[in-house]
């Protein structure tokens, strides 16, 4: 009998389900719902089977439609249900600034232009309609319609350079093209330099209803309008345009170009649409606010848009929205605190910008990668324990053989590191072609009994003249590779080399 | 600029005066190649030999040919001509087929269906990328799908169905697993659920262009370079399957999962994979019982006669009960016919002398041969020499070196050359031997000469060991130049055709250095020829070691099951030992009552490929019925020289056994001096495990070298080593085993009675 040893203290390793998982649909018939008139079916639902228990079991790949759903809905009555009238105007402005940002993803995400000059379009359509309302008498849905022509113009305007300026000059250029904006209305008469923005617009809030009501009616506007703008994004960012961009990223387009996809072309054409979406949200800002502010033009707000889309993560539609929703709480609903909550912005955006790759919503994928290397470094220590497979390693082996196989192996190798001596390796030199002592041949066997990736072999590259170590793949189609720079006169020569080899591994494993 | 390569083979390996001879040729980087008739004299270069010996032969061949290159299909499935256009159904429809996948995760492949990859038009059942199934139809821009909720698990049964309404655009996707106690790798004790019932409503409506064809296992692609192919190949079994109209009730589905017949009335094509077996096999067609008659046609040999979804245990045999035997082994990696166009043809001079030959294709420093063999017309020598085409098939193009655990086979670091590595890295595009396993794990159990053979090359050197087969077969050759006997060349073909014919003119038959897989007719014929007073030099080992079988329609085809006994590279299937080329039963010769032992005095025993060892004369030898046989051999210990390992016992090696029909006459005129342990005792000879089954233990391990005699004056010499002939050439053809190996010849050649009276 052998005496016991003492175990190793093991952590117990697997993770606790919290939620529990929805089974498959087994032998019951199951008919998989689309979205209309395309081919994708709702949370793209996949089932698979569960590694320990074998339990079909179903999956939601893709949640967002459900997070989408429960925010809308509290949207949809929260803020003037539960808020004052302050909490409603602030609620109104993270609405339109949302449906703003969402729109501006698309000229920084999807067409990967980087132009600063959003604001200074939604300035562009408030200014124009404004304008139109106060001299010609444009009513407020009149405004609406015109808005993204306006939009659409400017667009046109600042798109011209797009095509010849890479990323970091456009955007200082379309910051330049805001402050002249800005320049321009604080100068201009018409546009009502002296009372420090042109008001007097039509406004669609009928006149003389109370100002709760009215506001109200505000809020609902911008949150129709942020689902237009959720619409849009889902028709451009999901369809043909959006397709078209992804298969040529940055960095790639050359290839993309070669497959003949025109991506220059697809880039302005989203450009100008968001152009004139953002046309139009002026249109409504000057109608909800009966006319247009210089503001819109300003750097500080421009900044404040910025932080806005960079702490929620730019590419998404809810990293917008998110970060609009945080920044606009700071920056009204937290009033009370004065300038410290710009601080506050500035602390918050700093940050994501350090710690954060993708913003909030790049969180989860960022965890994933954060415990992903946390464990190879953890297997990184424990392989100084003679190569044991830790229980946390094993969960993922599919084959436990090869646990198995692998601590034979190492514990083979501890005994045969113990026959590896200088007269060993002479023996083996000396007796190519005869009979071999047993512990050499203890030690051969092993090494030709080894799996075949990673093992050595022999490339005859002249044959009785020049031969090399090769280690081979194991996989068809990958052809073994040379391991190093020795050249063999003959096959006996080589096979020695294989042999030296083969105990330097031993050794160091 | 690529370098040049030309690959090539013969549509015959046995020719005569008179007869064509096809060369096709593919080649690289180049649209020209030189071409030169040669007789092949040596192969092995190693130095202490007379080297690589070749002699022009000029014949109307020799100048430049254009070359162009050729595309391989690879792949079974089965091809239905439907010229009526009757399987693109314009109403609603079901599929439906048993499967046996065995690589669910390699990718999308098709079960069955009509689809243009390219044109993205057609319908199909197969399995997906995730490893799920799938029913997709496409319309000629646009493809939509219908996927199984979970994945195929490998190796288990199923039955599989999917349906298409038009009307609606509903399909719908039947998955049920049919696994019995025998059938599959898993057992009902493992707690899978396997059923999918999916389906939803697709956008898109099929529809089938003209030019893509009916497959089963494959779907139809085209490219510029090559045209149309078969591409998404299919690996597993697809048992009975079919295509009906309507959509089928799950009612109606569950009676055929449960193995009843589907309704006639809704059919319209059904194969039925079972239909079609005889007692002496089943070919490529397999039979559309539907109205229309729409049989599929296999192609590279779909591996028929094995066991079906419904097998139960008890049959092993499709003759017992065919309707178990409807699985059709599907492989994206076989390969039995390159099909290319000759490059050139050679009619067969009416002076060439019988021989070994091949046509050279050289361009550069590029090479290439495709050897033959020239039989006589009419034959005049006494001496024949057999080459093993068989067992060539057998090993045609291993990559075992580069794949398998050969270097544990060979106690020794295999050494390869370029041609290896270039065949390993393009995907072993001229497929596999039967040594060699299908991506799936399934071994390998067609070979066919219908593509270039890599180690079928007279100085192809095979890794680990060295001169094998071919290249040390023309050793034997070499020798017989050498020593200007006036002898003939035939194969294996012509001994399975002709039987005793073949033999029948030749006072002394050499066999090769390795004739291990033998069919049935070769058997007899070389058993009825000693019966006769034939008089037979077996100069090799682990000859006459497998049973194997051709179908006659297709001679270049050679079939081989590998069932529980034998040194195998592989396990046949629980159920599929029996040859679908002849119905009987495959696996060693020993194990249906014919041990080479019975046939040649000595049988397989061990084999190494660390060393070669001398032999020593033993004390039978010296009687003067076979003193003889000695003439002029100076030492007791000869044969310590050769180009196989250095010296002449060895590589693998036969032994004298009484118990296994060593006729009981027999003598042992020598036996090897000790192998190592890298030479083990084979596995037919174990029945319990002990230690000490090594060459340095077991007394077992050694080659005999036997002498008896047959009826009619016949007689058997047999050396019980593979590197006996690699040792004749040392020294140029100046040694003891060359001597004694004439003395053989020369006492055999003399027609009466043979010498020492006995
Ligand atoms: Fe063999």
């Amino acid at each position: 009998m052998t005496a016991p040893t003492e175990s190793t203290p093991q952590a117990i390793v697997g993770r606790r389900r919290i939620v529990p998982a929805l089974r498959g649909h087994g032998g019951a018939s199951w008919h998989r719902w689309r979205y209309p008139l395309t081919r994708r079916t709702p949370l793209l639902i996949e089932t698979d089977y569960n590694r320990t228990t074998l339990a079909a079991e179903r999956r939601i790949l893709n949640p967002r439609p459900v997070l989408w759903t429960v925010a809308l809905l509290i949207l949809s009555f929260a803020p003037p249900l539960f808020g004052d009238n302050s909490f409603v105007a602030a609620s109104t402005n993270f609405a339109m600034y949302s449906a703003i940002n969402v729109i501006w993803m698309l000229t920084i995400g999807t067409a990967g232009i980087f132009s600063l000059a959003s604001l200074a379009t939604v300035g562009v359509g408030a200014f124009g309609t404004a304008y139109l309302s106060v001299y010609f008498g444009f009513p407020f849905w009149a405004m609406w319609l015109v808005g993204p022509l306006f939009g659409l113009v400017f667009g046109i305007f600042i798109a011209v350079p797009a095509i010849r300026l890479e990323g970091f000059y456009y955007a200082l250029l379309t910051v330049g093209i805001a402050e002249l904006c800005r320049v321009y209305v604080i100068q201009s008469k018409t546009l009502g330099a002296a009372a420090y923005g042109l008001f007097g617009a039509d406004g669609f809030v009928p006149k003389g209803m109370p100002e709760h009501e009215g506001l109200v009616i505000g809020y609902y506007a911008a949150f129709v309008l942020l689902l237009l703008a959720l619409t849009l994004y889902r028709a451009i960012n999901g369809q043909r345009l959006g397709r078209l961009l992804r298969a040529a990223p940055e960095k790639h387009e050359a290839f993309a170009e070669a497959l003949g996809i025109n991506y220059r072309l697809a880039r302005i054409q989203v450009f100008l649409i968001s152009s004139a979406a953002l046309g139009g949200v002026g249109g409504f800002y000057a109608t909800l606010l009966h006319g247009a502010s210089p503001s819109l033009f300003t750097m500080d707000q421009l900044l404040l848009l910025l932080a806005m889309i960079v702490i929620g993560g730019i590419g998404t539609t809810e990293g917008a929205v998110l970060g609009t929703l945080i920044v606009t709480l700071f920056d009204k609903v937290f009033i009370d605190l004065g300038p410290v909550r710009l601080i506050l912005i500035a602390g918050i955006m700093l940050i994501t910008v350090l710690f954060l790759r993708g913003g909030i919503f790049g969180i989860p994928d960022q965890f994933a990668a954060w415990r992903a290397k946390r464990q190879s470094e953890r297997r990184g220590l424990q392989s100084g324990k003679g190569g044991e497979i830790m229980p946390e390693d094993a969960i993922e082996i599919a084959d436990k053989q090869s646990i198995a196989v692998r601590r034979f192996d190492a514990r083979l190798k501890e005994e045969l590191r113990g026959l590896i001596s200088d007269a060993l390796i002479e023996e083996h030199r000396t007796t190519h072609g005869k009979r071999r002592s047993d512990p050499l041949e203890r030690v051969l066997t092993f090494f030709r009994r080894q799996a075949v990736a990673d093992k050595y072999a022999i490339l005859a590259v002249k044959a009785f003249a020049e031969y090399r170590i090769v280690a081979l793949s194991g996989r068809r189609g990958v052809p073994p590779r040379v391991v190093d720079d020795q050249v063999f006169a003959t096959p006996e020569d080589a096979l020695h080399g294989v042999f030296v080899k083969r105990v330097q591994d031993l050794m160091e494993s | 600029m690529a370098s040049i390569r030309i690959s090539a083979y013969t549509d015959q390996l046995s020719v005569k005066a008179g007869d064509t001879l096809n060369v096709m040729a593919s080649a690289d980087a180049t649209e020209s190649v030189r071409a030169q008739l040669v007789r092949l004299i040596h192969g092995d270069q190693h130095p202490d030999g007379p080297g690589f010996i070749e002699q022009i032969v000029s014949s109307p061949i020799d100048r430049d040919w254009p070359v162009r290159k050729q595309y391989i299909q690879k792949g079974n499935f089965l091809r239905v001509a439907d010229v009526a256009g009757k399987l693109a159904p314009t109403g609603a429809f079901t599929l439906h087929a048993y499967i046996f996948p065995t690589t669910p995760d390699a990718g999308r492949q098709m079960l069955l269906g009509r689809w243009s990859v390219d044109g993205t038009a057609g319908y199909g059942i197969g399995i997906n990328p995730s490893g799920r199934l799938e029913f997709w139809v496409g319309d000629g821009t646009a493809a939509d799908a219908v996927a199984a909720e979970v994945k195929l698990i490998a190796r288990v049964w199923y039955f599989v169905a999917a349906s298409f309404d038009p009307a609606t655009g509903v399909a719908t996707i039947y998955q049920e697993p049919v696994i019995n106690r025998y059938n599959s790798l898993l057992s009902k004790i493992v707690p899978y659920d396997y059923r999918s019932h999916v389906s939803e409503t697709l956008r898109a409506r099929p529809s089938v262009p003209a030019d893509t064809g009916f497959l089963i296992g494959g779907a139809t692609e085209r490219n510029p370079a090559r045209g149309a192919f078969v591409g998404q190949c299919y690996n597993g079994k697809i048992d009975r399957c079919g295509l009906q109209s309507g959509v089928l009730e799950r009612t109606t589905l569950d009676a055929i999962r449960d193995g009843g017949t589907p309704e006639h009335k809704n059919i319209i094509a059904y194969w039925d994979t079972t239909a079609g077996y005889n007692p002496r096999g089943i070919g490529d067609t397999v039979l559309d019982k539907g109205p229309h008659q729409l049989h599929a046609e296999g192609y590279n040999r779909p591996v028929r006669a094995q066991t079906g979804w419904n097998w139960n245990g008890r049959n092993d045999c499709f003759r017992l009960a065919p309707e178990e035997y409807g699985g059709i082994e599907f492989h994206a990696d076989a390969l039995i016919d390159c099909k290319w166009q000759p490059t050139l043809s050679l009619t067969i001079p009416s002076d060439l002398r019988s021989g070994v030959y091949a046509v050279k294709l050289t361009c550069d420093e590029a090479e290439e041969y495709t050897p033959f063999v020239v039989r006589p017309v009419a034959p005049k020598a006494a001496i024949c020499f057999v080459v093993p085409t068989a067992s060539y098939l057998a090993y045609a193009n291993i990559s075992g070196a580069l794949d398998s655990p050969a270097q544990a086979v060979h106690g020794a670091t295999s050494i390869f050359d370029e041609v290896d590595v270039e065949a390993y890295k393009n995907n072993i595009e001229f497929g596999l031997s039967t040594y060699d396993l299908h991506d799936d794990g399934a071994g390998v159990c067609y070979s066919s000469w219908r593509r270039p053979i890599i180690n079928l090359r007279p100085k192809y050197r095979t890794p680990g060991v060295g001169p094998w087969q071919f290249a040390a077969d023309l050793s034997i050759v070499g020798w017989l130049e050498a020593m200007k006997y006036e002898y003939e060349v035939i194969t294996d073909e012509d001994l399975h055709r002709e039987g005793l014919a073949a033999l029948k003119p030749y006072r002394v038959v050499l066999n090769a250095t390795h004739n291990e897989y033998y069919s049935e007719k070769m058997l007899d014929a070389t058993e009825d020829y000693l019966a006769q007073g034939g008089r037979l030099l077996y100069l090799g080992a682990n000859a006459y070691y497998w049973c194997i079988g051709f179908r006659d329609d297709e001679p270049w085809v050679m079939e081989v099951r590998r069932p529980e006994g034998g040194t195998r590279a592989w396990q046949a299937g629980p159920g599929e030992h029996h040859l679908a080329s002849t119905g009987e039963r495959g696996g060693l010769w020993r194990h249906r009552g014919r041990p080479p032992q019975k046939l040649v005095g000595v049988g397989f025993t061990s084999e190494g490929m660390d060393q070669s060892v001398p032999y020593r004369r033993m004390p039978d030898s010296y009687h003067r019925a076979v003193a003889w046989v000695f003439a002029g051999i100076e030492y007791d210990i000869f044969g310590n020289t050769g180009l196989g390992l250095g010296g002449a016992a060895g590589i693998e090696i036969d032994r004298y056994d009484l118990s296994l029909g060593t006729p009981p006459h027999a003598r042992i005129l020598a036996m090897s001096e000790p192998f190592t342990d890298n030479y083990p005792l084979v596995q037919e000879e174990i029945f319990f495990m002990t230690p000490g089954l090594g060459g340095t233990q077991h007394p077992y391990v050694r080659a005999d070298m036997v002498y008896f005699t047959t009826p009619n004056n016949g007689a058997v010499f047999s050396t019980g080593s593979i590197a006996w002939g690699s040792a004749l050439p040392v020294g140029n053809f100046a040694n003891s085993i060359s001597r004694l190996t004439k003395n053989v010849v020369d006492a055999f050649m003399a027609a009466g009675p043979l010498p020492g009276g006995a």
